[in-house]
């Protein structure tokens, strides 16, 4: 049964807590709305639980401008206020941006986002004509075979990078921008992909700017 | 100053769990234009430092000062320490990122001989010089503290000062005191002569060896340090918004001390004797505090801590206000380590809505007549019942700990544990709806005795480790197989434990020897090597087996004697005879006086919440 009101919030995780685990943002968004006092649902069982389920999580050091997690209340509030309660009592680098509500129909986040857009800095002065063209090389090849955990995981390049990667300079710095598809079975990461491309270890800032739903070819926001 | 940050952050990529380096959690107070800067640092990792209730509370009492920053600071983990070393970053605090040398104090809690190295490991990092005689002006006041400063005497020299006792208001005066020296630019020798006038700081400098190797007071300084005691625990408020962080550490709760102390009386139990007399909260007070702390940390559970929770005297209804409060929450309220005798039916159905945690009780030793002689006040039957009493109510998880080598102890009493743990399996299966008894556990922790400092059995010896094995043998020998986990402590640690807690000023060149040759962490079991330690201490020609295994003559001057903890000479040397005649002493909580020293000696009192005495 759909009871309750489904909060959507969008939040980034920046700056030196780029450097929290998934599990240790899930804690901090959990205890956040305690400290706020929303009047969240809390799940039945043994050990009850609050309602609150998370989009597809982030690698320690990775940082988000658009992350999400969605909470169930129990009353109705505007959302507006609740975003400013939250961010009255959330660390600046977990700041909610925006809040909305979802229909209780609305796939999880966790199946919906499927598109994440990703920016990476690297450093070391690689000219981005050299990046642009070791990736278009490696797309050529088709698939991309990753060591995760002692197994090769193969990667159908076509399928998991759905635009072709944009390589630019900014000072000493190459910055990539891309596309990749997430699958049910984890997705790749763009540290790896670059690191296959240009055969060597890299030094990089990675942030993921944004996560979106692909409606039948349209990408959107979830909120 | 600029901080550090910038070249911080390159090393985290590299480290595991680097949450513990980054700080900017909720409730880190910044006060980057501070004039004084205080580094409070426990000697651990951040997971188990930021568990230490001492620290939040003297950090909570540091906030209240204008101008002064307090700032955190752990021990960074072997990879990091490395990445810090290869790339010259300074150990830094982590609220303001600044380097920990350039704090004017730095105050270092000192839980156990365990985490002594880390102390040496952590001063290195920061690039202070690691003895006390080689700081010079701009170096900040190494100050120490906490349960083993007992004995502070293997560490002395690495340090400017110790604490003796309560920090609450003697961190103050040490603030206070070294401001004001600043104020009028006094020199290291001076600022520390101020230190050595407040009541509780020992300046170990001030004390040298005299012709027959006892410690002897230079001029103008007190013969024995007092301990510090804070009388009205209700007079310091509890810290209500301390950091909450991100990393899942050891007790990952809000805490709230209800009591200190525990005059129960175990003639083992070091912080049964050092934080007498037992002070207890009103309920009032804890009930105002744990409300207003789940509020500001948003934390899911809090524990009402202490030595010994079960035995406040205001403690149902404590209980009662904070469940009704939280009623249909998810939020839990726990007990640590309960009392067999004080755990009644009525806190088993109370708590029993919490039962997330299970239960601990610590009968120590498995026969009678060595529980007697431990002055451990606790019969099987009462065990039994209060073990029928709690699975009965819902509780499905015990664990009890039990210690090996106890003076008098011999190879029945051991035996005795398995017999115990049997009849408490027995029990509680009993107790258990058919059905659940399956999933039933009792976990047995086996420690092994270490002799404390100010307690009945300081003047003991430790048994050999070759004995300690044959005795956890037997033990194991006779432990039921189904349904018991059993685990201890492994002898060559508590060998080292003796070694160090018994020992004087002639072990600081050891444990410095021990930490050059790569001993830090010896508290974490895959880091701890003993060979480390039989070097060191053949390289400073210290007899290390005699150290921990042979008695001190009762007339012999201790370590420790300059350290006046308020506990009675005659008190303790009783209590050892007693131990020897199987004769208890009670607990002046419920019953009179018995006359440990503490109370005249500290100009303190038994402060029991409801009034009286408990009972
Ligand atoms: S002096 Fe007496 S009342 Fe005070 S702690 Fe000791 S035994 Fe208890």
């Amino acid at each position: 049964m759909a009871e309750g009101f489904r909060l959507r919030v969008c939040h980034r995780k920046s700056g030196r807590l780029r450097f929290l685990s998934h599990l240790e943002v899930v804690r901090a968004c959990e205890r956040a709305a305690r400290r706020a006092a929303l009047p969240y649902a809390v799940s039945r069982g043994f050990t009850p639980r609050m309602r609150m389920s998370f989009g597809p999580a982030l690698p320690v050091g990775t940082a988000g401008e658009r992350e999400y997690y969605d909470l169930t209340l129990t009353r109705y509030l505007p959302a507006a206020e609740v975003c400013a309660s939250l961010t009255a009592v959330t660390a600046e680098d977990l700041a909610p941006l925006q809040c909305g509500y979802v229909t209780a129909r609305e796939p999880s986040l966790a199946a919906a986002l499927t598109i994440a857009m990703y920016e990476l800095s690297l450093e070391g002065g690689i000219p981005p004509e050299e990046l642009q063209g070791s990736l278009h090389g490696l797309m050529g090849d088709g698939t991309i075979s990753v060591e995760h955990k002692g197994k090769q995981k193969v990667y159908d390049l076509a399928e998991a990078l759905p635009k072709e990667p944009e390589v630019t300079s900014a000072g000493d710095r190459t910055l990539v921008r891309l596309a990749v598809k997430m699958g049910e079975h984890g997705s790749l990461r763009p540290e790896v992909l670059i690191r296959s491309a240009l055969g060597r270890d890299i030094r990089a800032v990675v942030t993921r700017t944004d996560l979106l739903i692909d409606d039948e070819g349209v990408w959107r926001r979830p909120l | 100053m600029s901080d550090l940050w910038e070249r911080v952050q390159p090393l985290l990529a590299r480290v595991e769990r680097p949450s513990r380096y980054i700080d900017r959690e909720w409730g880190a107070v910044h006060r980057p234009d501070a004039a004084y800067r205080v580094a409070l640092m426990y000697p651990d990792t951040y997971e188990v430092g930021m568990a230490n209730q001492a620290l939040q509370v003297l950090a909570d009492r540091l906030a209240g000062l204008d101008d002064v920053a307090c700032e955190r600071v752990f021990v960074p983990w072997t990879d990091m320490s490395a990445a810090m070393r290869a790339a010259g970053v300074p150990l830094y605090t982590l609220e303001s990122c600044l380097p920990v040398a350039g704090c004017q104090m730095l105050g270092i809690t000192i839980p156990h001989e365990l985490t002594y190295t880390n102390i040496l490991e952590a001063l290195d990092l920061a690039g202070i010089p690691l003895r006390a005689e080689e700081r010079s002006e701009g170096d900040p006041l190494v100050i120490g503290g906490g349960p083993s400063a007992h004995n502070p005497e293997p560490l002395a020299p690495f340090f400017d000062a110790i604490l003796i006792g309560d920090g609450e208001e003697a961190v103050l005066e040490m603030v206070a005191a070294h401001r004001a020296a600043r104020e009028r630019s006094a020199t290291r020798a001076e600022t520390l002569r101020d230190l050595a006038g407040i009541e509780g700081v020992y300046v170990p400098s001030l004390y040298v060896a005299g012709p027959d190797g006892a410690l002897v007071a230079s001029a103008g300084t007190p013969e024995r340090i007092t301990r510090r005691v804070l009388r009205d625990l209700d007079a310091v408020s509890s810290p209500v918004c301390p950091v909450v962080p991100y990393a899942d550490v050891v007790h990952d709760r809000a805490t709230i001390e209800v009591l200190r102390g525990c005059s129960r009386g175990c003639r083992f139990c070091q912080a049964g004797m050092v934080y007498r007399p037992v002070r207890e909260r009103q309920a009032d007070a804890i009930v105002r505090d744990a409300i207003a702390t789940l509020f500001c940390t948003g934390y899911e559970e809090i524990s009402l801590t202490s030595l010994s929770t079960a035995d406040h005297s205001q403690l149902e209804e404590v209980l009662r206000r904070l469940f009704r409060r939280f009623e249909d929450a998810d939020v839990a309220i726990s007990v640590p380590s309960l009392r067999v005798d004080s755990f009644t039916l009525s806190l088993a159905r109370l708590l029993g809505g919490g039962k997330r945690s299970g239960l601990t009780f610590a009968p120590e030793a498995g026969s009678q007549r060595l529980r007697d002689a431990i002055n451990k006040n606790v019969t099987e039957d009462e065990l039994l019942e209060t073990v029928a009493a709690a699975f009965g109510a819902g509780w499905r998880r015990l664990k009890l700990y039990f210690m090996v080598g106890l003076p008098t102890e011999t190879d029945e009493d051991v035996v005795a544990i398995g017999g115990l743990v049997s009849r408490v399996l027995a029990v509680a299966r009993e107790a258990t709806p058919p059905a659940e008894r399956g999933g039933l556990r009792v976990a047995v922790s086996a420690s092994t005795f270490v002799p404390k400092a100010h307690t009945p059995f300081q003047w003991e010896g430790q048994l050999p480790a070759g004995e300690v094995r044959r005795r956890q043998s037997l033990l194991r020998d006779a432990m039921p197989r189904r349904g018991v986990e059993l685990s201890w402590h492994d002898a060559e640690t508590s060998f080292l434990e003796a070694v160090l807690a018994r020992g004087d000023r002639s072990l600081a060149d050891a444990i410095e020897a021990a930490w050059r040759a790569g001993a830090v962490f010896d508290a974490w079991s895959e880091r701890f090597e003993l060979s480390r330690w039989t070097a060191a201490f053949e390289s400073t020609g210290i007899d290390a087996g005699a150290r921990a295994h042979d008695p001190f003559a009762e007339d012999e001057t201790l370590p420790w004697s300059h350290i006046d903890s308020g506990l009675a000479r005659s008190f303790l040397l009783a209590e050892r005879h007693r131990a020897y005649e199987g004769i208890i002493t009670e607990d002046c909580t419920f019953g009179d006086c018995t006359g440990c020293g503490v109370c005249p000696a500290l100009s303190a009192d038994v402060v029991v919440a409801g009034g009286g005495r408990r009972g």
